[in-house]
């Protein structure tokens, strides 16, 4: 037999501590269908009996105007709930017991959650649980979460109450007053015309949410047969309460909902002590004035350096572990498509999925933390001035400068953003922050270009106009896809709490195993067909892999000092990948593409080699960081430089024999930071905003709109009389 | 009788305390505004302005909570002393 759980409770109530101390480590993270809201579910054990347990999101109510109330009132009402636990904050009990009016209104049985008695206490809250028990009807365990105090006795009741052997759950419901309560009877009566309707949920939870005006409630009314009588009765209520009691309905009912709440808290508890919370003696430094910012700032360096500076050290190892593992394959198998395959497919993919992996787990892993000790609310407020003005919300800044390291977890990061939009605005846009990745291809570019003064500032120029783009795009987005209102921002700040290390470390698993599994299969796809487009024709030549053979053959029996033999080797390897890249699908796809790209590369015709480009973009979707090799392989120069030299072989060849001038290798720069966001960050997006679509839309505007502005660089530039 | 009369929450500096009069929110905002207890007669005192001058902090119902100039505008509110 098994029964489920639903858990319920406002953000900041402890509900996931709780639900992590109930079903331990064992449970299952996915979306809830059609949404990007994360379902967690789990189970345990108890007297024989398996109970299912599911999260729902936080919600302040289940008024079901947000993605996240509308999930947790489709579940829910849904029959699939056999039980509700309402978890309340004994720090904050009268704003918690608001969502607990609604909860009783289900018509399924409640028990109730008092968590973090002790913050309670310590503030001089003390609470009288039976007397709680009486005033709401079901039971009401205290609990401890983060020390999972309480735990084996809520166990046990939650058993007993899904055997359906406890009388605790009486079912009650708050008094509206008599006009209200007359109000709701006569649309019962209209709501009970349908019986689908009437099944659906309890009639009464209806009427309420029709007197409150519910967009959601309505909808569902106007799909009825009985929609007509229900819509006439609903004006005559509006018609006899407003002028009678001096407020709309919503007012009314949100009104009678705090009474209850209100006067429950002064029957069972006792007032808080005067003076200053520990939480206010913090803020009063953290949002300080002056001190707020700088404070954001030098947490926000920190959280930076450990993501991207201590994750680059797993994340070199992993790359140099593949790199060596391919190398490795390379020397060892015979030449020829399988081995092509391995090499400089399946190894490379597999390495482009993992090297994400660490520095996920460490920037959610410093996020959660952040998130759980209360101060992403206030970084939020300190910043949410600035972003608004940008068109977003507060809790944008810290994805978008995130951003600047990798994308991917940036986009991840994303998910802390409440309103629907402001993610989704988030989302779309961080891809135009420059991240590390594209770091890569200036260095190179601007290294050969430019004398090393002005490489640093076209460098720099190339992050603030990635910053820019992301904050004009925002607008943009806003504007276009948006219109209307923006959400409102009413944000809670929590009482800051020390997080418990064992949520944060599964948090961070999650995390990491979610991107595995999900974006993980996407990323290897992709980089496997880059791999096909570069490789074939050629790389099926029996011939060249022969001549390849015989070559590697001469040069071995040469007998050469080690070092000279190894240089020819490789040099022999690069002149055969060469050949075959060369001649390639993409090679082919990049000739025939390449007028494309003229006005922006190549604007005088001159150049001979621009179809190199396509090619190294192309395999630059992979991952940015490629565009660099496969230019080594392309224009057949290695990409580290000799010992004593400034530039590398390939920047030589670049300079030499590409073309590019460094006008053009300006705009190859300002096309490289936007023209599509790399595999990785494309696979994120698809998760993050739940479709193909938004993926397929971010790659679309980047291409345009990187060819615009690397269009306006070249025009520009020649108009101020640069080549 | 200066106690008496209504201003927008807004208005109010870090320390005032003051009384719901009025949401005048639509839509969305006031059904969010009411939930979190914006409710006539409701009680609160103004925390704190962001460093950049908004949102504002303020203290509601027992707990703290953020609000911007857009939202806070929109709540009519008389002084207490």
């Amino acid at each position: 037999m098994s029964l489920t759980i639903a858990l319920a409770g406002n953000p900041n109530c402890g509900k996931t501590t709780l639900f992590n101390a109930l079903t331990g480590a064992r449970h299952h993270v996915g979306n809830w269908p059609g949404v990007t809201v994360e379902r967690r579910s789990g189970a345990f054990e108890q007297d024989g009996l398996t109970l299912e347990v599911v999260d729902l999101p936080g919600t302040y109510s289940l008024a079901a105007r947000s993605e996240d109330e509308r999930v947790a009132a489709q579940f829910l009402a849904s029959p699939e709930v056999d039980l509700v636990l309402n978890v309340l904050d004994a720090s904050n009990l009268e704003r918690n017991l608001y969502l607990s009016t609604q909860l009783l209104e289900l018509g399924k049985p409640v028990a109730f959650v008092l968590n973090m008695v002790d913050d309670a206490e310590n503030r001089g809250v003390h609470i009288d649980v039976a007397a709680l028990e009486t005033l709401l009807g079901g039971p009401v365990i205290p609990t401890v979460g983060n020390r999972a105090q309480g735990i084996p006795e809520l166990k046990a009741l939650l058993a007993v109450l899904a055997r359906g052997e406890s009388t605790r759950c009486r079912r009650i419901t708050v008094d509206y007053g008599h006009d209200i309560e007359g109000e709701l009877a006569k649309l019962e009566t209209e709501i009970c015309r349908d019986e689908k309707l009437e099944a659906a949920m309890p009639p009464r939870w209806l009427a309420l949410q029709l007197l409150e005006n519910n967009a959601e409630a309505k909808r569902r009314v106007a799909e009825s047969h009985a929609s007509e009588a229900i819509s006439q009765q609903l004006t005559k209520s509006f018609a006899f309460l407003e002028p009678h009691l001096g407020a709309d309905g919503a007012t009314l009912i949100a009104e009678r909902r705090y009474g209850f709440a209100h006067g429950l808290v002064k029957e069972v508890a006792t007032a808080p002590d005067e003076g200053r919370t520990p939480t206010a003696r913090l803020d009063a430094v953290l949002t300080h004035r002056w001190l707020g910012i700088p404070i954001f700032v030098g947490i926000l360096a920190l959280v930076y350096s450990v993501s991207f500076i201590l994750g680059k050290i797993p994340q070199d190892w992993i790359a140099e572990g593949f790199k060596a593992l391919s190398d490795f394959a390379g020397a060892h198998l015979p030449a020829g498509e399988l081995t092509s395959l391995l090499v400089d497919g399946v190894i490379p993919g597999v390495s482009a999925v993992i090297v994400f992996v660490p520095v996920i787990m460490i920037l959610m892993g410093c996020i959660a933390f952040l998130e759980d000790t209360g101060y992403m609310a206030r970084a939020a407020f300190i910043m949410d001035r600035l972003m608004h003005v940008m068109g977003l919300h507060g809790k944008s800044f810290i994805p978008l400068i995130m951003g600047s390291g990798c994308n991917v977890p940036a986009i991840q990061a994303a998910r802390t953003i409440e309103s629907r939009q402001d993610r989704l605005i988030t989302i779309l846009v961080t891809p135009l922050v420059s991240c590390s990745a594209r770091l890569q291809v200036y260095i190179v570019i601007a290294g050969t270009f430019f004398t090393p003064f002005k490489a640093a500032l076209a460098i720099i120029a190339m992050h603030f106009l990635g910053l820019g783009l992301a904050v004009l795009m925002g607008r943009i987005l806003r504007s276009a896809l948006f219109a209307g209102p923006s959400s409102p921002f009413v944000m809670e700040l929590p009482p800051y709490r020390l997080p418990v290390l064992k949520a944060t470390l599964i948090h961070m698993w999650e995390k990491g195993s979610v991107f595995l599994t999900r974006a993980g299969t996407t990323i290897f796809a992709g980089a496997t067909l880059i791999w096909f487009l570069s490789r074939y024709p050629g790389i099926a030549n029996q011939e060249w892999t022969a001549q390849y053979q015989e070559q590697r053959q001469a040069v071995a029996a040469l007998k050469l000092p080690g070092a000279e033999e190894e240089d020819r080797l490789r040099a022999l390897q690069l002149a055969h990948e060469s050949r075959i890249v060369n001649t390639s699908l993409a090679a082919r796809l990049g000739q025939k593409a390449s007028p494309l790209l003229r006005p922006i590369l190549d604007p005088d015709h001159k150049r001979a080699e621009a179809w190199k480009d396509v090619i190294a973009l192309t395999a630059g979707f992979v991952a940015k960081e490629i565009v660099v090799s496969t230019m080594a392989v392309i224009h057949q120069a290695s990409d580290e430089p000799k010992p004593g030299e400034r530039l590398s072989p390939l920047q030589v060849s670049l300079r030499d024999n590409s073309g590019l001038s460094p006008l053009t290798a300006l705009a190859f720069m300002v096309f490289t930071l936007i023209y599509t966001p790399c595999l990785g960050t494309v696979a994120m997006i698809r998760r993050e905003a739940g479709s193909w679509g938004w993926a397929g839309f971010t790659i679309a505007y980047g291409l345009v709109l990187g060819w615009g502005l690397a269009w306006i660089t070249v025009a520009a530039g020649r108009a101020l009389g640069f080549a | 009788m200066t106690q008496n009369l209504s201003i927008p929450l807004s208005d109010l500096q870090p320390g005032d305390q003051g009384e719901v009069i009025q949401v005048q929110a639509q839509g969305q905002i006031r059904q969010r505004l009411l939930e979190m207890g914006f409710i006539r007669g409701a009680r609160l005192r103004v925390e704190k302005l962001a460093p950049l001058g908004d949102p504002m902090e303020l203290v509601i119902k027992g707990y703290h909570l953020s609000l911007r100039r857009d939202e806070s505008a929109c709540i009519l509110v008389h002084r207490v002393a």
